[in-house]
């Protein structure tokens, strides 16, 4: 056991650092055109502009450390911001399962972040039992088009999009997990209708999505009719590292301890309250471990081998850990993070700060809800198989 | 041994009751907040009609001689619907500290017109910087030929937007933490000096922040004797504290009754959700919750209505159960609800708003169990 970086990850690290602290974001810059640029001069790097894609698709190919630190070291010094469903969630099924037409077609314009996507999986029906969707496409007589009629919910960022990959039934017949095709079509096009889903933070972000006979050519199926559920899903088990989001979990800790320590309570600050100090403590001690726990899960990556029980657990501690330094921060500003704005008193991090709870809540919830998380391991990592006769 | 109504409290729930089931949908509340006054003025009529006002004072004053349990009723309906109106601000606190600390003549201005529901009053008491504790005080006091000035920004105030009046807290001698030295006055919100600026809380509630600047107070404005304060407001804040943990009873009832609701109409993996035993057993506790909070609510109330000597320590304990209940239920019924539970189109997430609210006002869970500790 050894958990020192080689000299050649050491090297990597200054690097990296030296990358961001060289393109920071400077104050009063114009924010999209330090967006577009840093993109850009991430790309001179070699990939470091979509660090997760693979070399043979312009991607820096790093090992699981070198993906360890970067992530490690954007946590500290902040990147652009990015939509996650383009370059995180379709491209490594194009990458995969696309024809080199599409891989052409797509890819490069999802890179340069000109073209926004959104995910088409849940439906009212359908949500953590996903396999249940309705969504038809039928194959026009002359197999020219496939014919999308249904409902989306949840969709993500749907009022942007100009695309959609979406999950479709094009057949009944056998298990459930069969008949469901992998589409690609335009959300700006007559059939589609979004309409704005409102959520506790008061925000909008999601959308109800409704397809109308929307043609969509056979050229934009990704792979096999029928097998969309196989590439979906597929995704989701092959993304490893970086889920939990513990190393801003560990950045955002140490702003939460800073912040409480400006909060005065008595003749002394918030940190000095006995219960509010050992809640923190609490999280630190759950943090540390954690972050073991994916180092372990990234030291089997590293090797090759399939990833052990231990990397099952990083989404549901990860997860619980983003919420509970949400719900700290929420009580640390104390009665004044009930106020949505229209006060100038107590601290500034407490605007909104129940709105900022509040929207952590569906950390447990998207991307398969916890318990539903929770199924999966009693299957696949405890091997407990329903013993009903 | 018995924790039945009387047939006269039990005759009052109801008519309460009736009023927030026919009053109090979801559509009707979100058509009132962030609007206007950010409640109903019609409801608020009715309230004062139905002599609702008048339940925690004296015959004396012109109430009904009720006290801490006819409070307690009545919030937890109104906890069920989350009824906007500044019952708690004008009635509980500062007719609170009116009924314990106002003379003769302020009674005959006052009370009457607050209990008739044609005055309302709010309590600003809460700084930037008082940490919860009731006793910081930092607002001030300088002494004039016939009273005071007082300078300084009062924080959080309930319905302070809308009051007519506002019961301020404020130092005139002592150090910032001393609870002796804290004097309490009532200003009229028009007069010169002060400056009200009304906002929205997360729980579609409406609430102030208060700047006074030199504003004067005569002697005829003062309540109670000068630096003798802190023992009518603590106890004033300890009504606040029972009655705002009586409505978040009422607020968990709604929500592990809404939970059940939903996990039986909703199907996943061809099962209902409430076939799922993780989903049962938590539903179980949510309800185990609220049930220990209604037991705590009952206990802390009876003790300070009847004036005992754990009532302090009674009151730390039910605001700290209260919540961190209150997390719990919240939390499960929007997670039992997945995507929905987060919506604004469903009511789990406005009772969950209103809790957390609750949670941190007058000392969120963490204050008062250290207080309980201490
Ligand atoms: C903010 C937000 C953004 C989202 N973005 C997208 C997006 O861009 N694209 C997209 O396709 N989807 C998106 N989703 C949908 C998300 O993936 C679903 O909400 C999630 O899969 C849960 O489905 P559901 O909401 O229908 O809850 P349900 O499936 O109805 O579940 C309700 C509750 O029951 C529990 N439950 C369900 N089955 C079981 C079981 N067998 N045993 C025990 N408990 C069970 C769940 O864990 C949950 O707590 C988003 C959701 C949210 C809230």
């Amino acid at each position: 056991m050894d958990i020192d970086l080689s000299a050649d990850d050491l090297a990597f690290e200054t690097e990296v650092r030296g990358f961001l602290s060289e393109n920071a974001y400077t104050n009063g810059a114009n924010p999209e055109e330090w967006r577009m640029k840093w993109f850009e001069k991430a790309k001179e790097k070699g990939g470091w502009d979509v660090p997760k894609w693979p070399a043979e698709f312009g991607g820096p190919g790093w090992t699981p450390n070198q993906h360890y630190i970067w992530q490690k070291e954007t946590a500290r010094a902040g990147t652009p911001w990015d939509m996650p469903f383009g370059l995180s969630m379709l491209a490594p099924v194009l990458m995969a399962h696309g024809s080199q037409e599409q891989q052409e077609r797509f890819l490069p314009a999802i890179r340069a972040r000109e073209v926004n996507w959104c995910q088409g999986y849940s439906e009212p029906g359908a949500g953590s039992d996903l396999a249940s969707l309705k969504t038809k496409a039928e194959l026009t007589e002359d197999g020219k088009h496939y014919v999308v009629n249904g409902t989306k919910i949840w969709t993500t960022m749907a009022h942007i999009a100009d695309w959609i990959f979406c999950l479709t039934r094009t057949s009944d017949a056998g298990i459930k997990q069969e008949g469901i095709t992998f589409l690609l079509f335009p959300m700006k096009q007559e059939g589609v209708e979004v309409k704005p889903i409102i959520t506790l933070g008061g925000a909008h972000t999601v959308n109800t999505v409704f397809f109308t006979d929307v043609k969509v050519p056979v050229e934009n199926r990704v792979g096999e009719e029928g097998k969309g559920w196989a590439y979906a899903k597929g995704l989701l088990e092959h993304e490893r590292t970086g889920i939990a989001g513990i190393s801003n979990s560990i950045v955002a800790l140490e702003g939460l301890k800073k912040r409480a320590s400006s909060v005065k309570r008595g003749n002394g600050s918030l940190m000095d309250t006995p219960s509010f100090r050992s809640k923190i403590a609490e999280l630190e001690i759950d943090l540390m471990a954690v972050e073991y726990t994916e180092l372990r899960s990234l030291a089997t990556a590293s090797a090759g081998t399939a990833p052990g029980p231990e990397s099952s657990i990083l989404k549901l501690k990860g997860t619980e850990i983003q919420q509970r330094i949400q719900k700290l921060t929420m009580e640390a500003g104390g009665e004044f993070s009930a106020a949505w704005g229209g006060i100038n008193s107590g601290p500034d991090f407490a605007r909104a700060g129940m709105g900022g709870y509040m929207s952590s809540r569906v950390y447990t919830i998207y991307g398969g809800a916890s318990e539903v998380q929770k199924d999966i391991i009693t299957k696949k990592v405890l091997g407990i198989k329903s013993t009903k006769k | 041994m018995n924790f039945d109504l009387t047939e006269e409290q039990q005759l009052v729930s109801d008519s309460i009751e009736r009023f927030v089931q026919d009053s109090y949908n979801l559509e009707s509340r979100m058509a009132l907040v962030g609007k206007g006054p950010g409640f109903s003025e019609a409801h608020w009529k009715s309230m004062s009609e139905l002599g609702w006002f008048g339940l925690p004072f004296s015959e004396d004053d012109g109430g009904f001689g009720g006290n801490q349990l006819d409070t307690m009723i009545l919030m937890e309906h109104f906890g069920k619907g989350l009824v906007l109106e500044p019952f708690l601000a004008s009635i509980v606190l500062g007719g609170g500290v009116l009924k314990r600390a106002a003379n003769e003549t302020q009674r005959k201005q006052w009370l009457e017109t607050v209990i008739d529901g044609s005055k309302q009053l709010a309590l600003a008491y809460s700084e930037a910087e008082s940490g919860y504790e009731p006793h910081n005080v930092a607002v001030a006091g300088t002494k004039t030929a016939d009273g005071f000035t007082i300078t300084g920004t009062k924080c959080m105030v309930q319905h302070g937007g809308t009051a007519d009046a506002l019961v301020v807290s404020f130092r005139t001698s002592g150090g910032t933490t001393d609870k002796s030295g804290i004097s309490l006055a009532l200003i009229p919100a028009d007069r010169e000096g002060v400056t009200v600026q009304g906002f929205l809380t997360v729980d579609g509630l409406q609430s102030a922040e208060i700047a006074f600047d030199k504003v004067a107070v005569s002697a005829d404005d003062l309540l109670g004797d000068v630096g003798d304060g802190f023992t009518v407001l603590n106890a004033t804040i300890n009504d606040g504290i029972l009655a705002i943990a009586a409505e978040a009873v009422g607020a968990m009832e709604v929500l592990y009754k809404d939970t059940v609701a939903y996990t039986q109409e909703r199907e996943q993996f061809d099962h209902a959700l409430a076939d799922f035993q993780v989903l049962q057993h938590r539903m179980v506790e949510m309800f185990m919750e609220h049930e220990q909070c209604k037991s705590l609510l009952y206990r802390a109330t009876m003790e300070v209505a009847n004036g005992g000597d754990d009532a302090q320590r009674n009151i730390h304990a039910l605001k700290h159960l209260i919540g961190k209940a209150a997390f719990f239920v919240g939390e499960n019924a929007v997670q039992t609800h997945g995507g929905m539970g987060v919506t604004e189109e469903l009511r789990v997430g406005h009772y969950f708003k209103r809790l957390l609210v609750i949670e941190a006002q007058f000392g969120n869970t963490d204050y008062h169990l250290d207080q309980f500790a201490a």
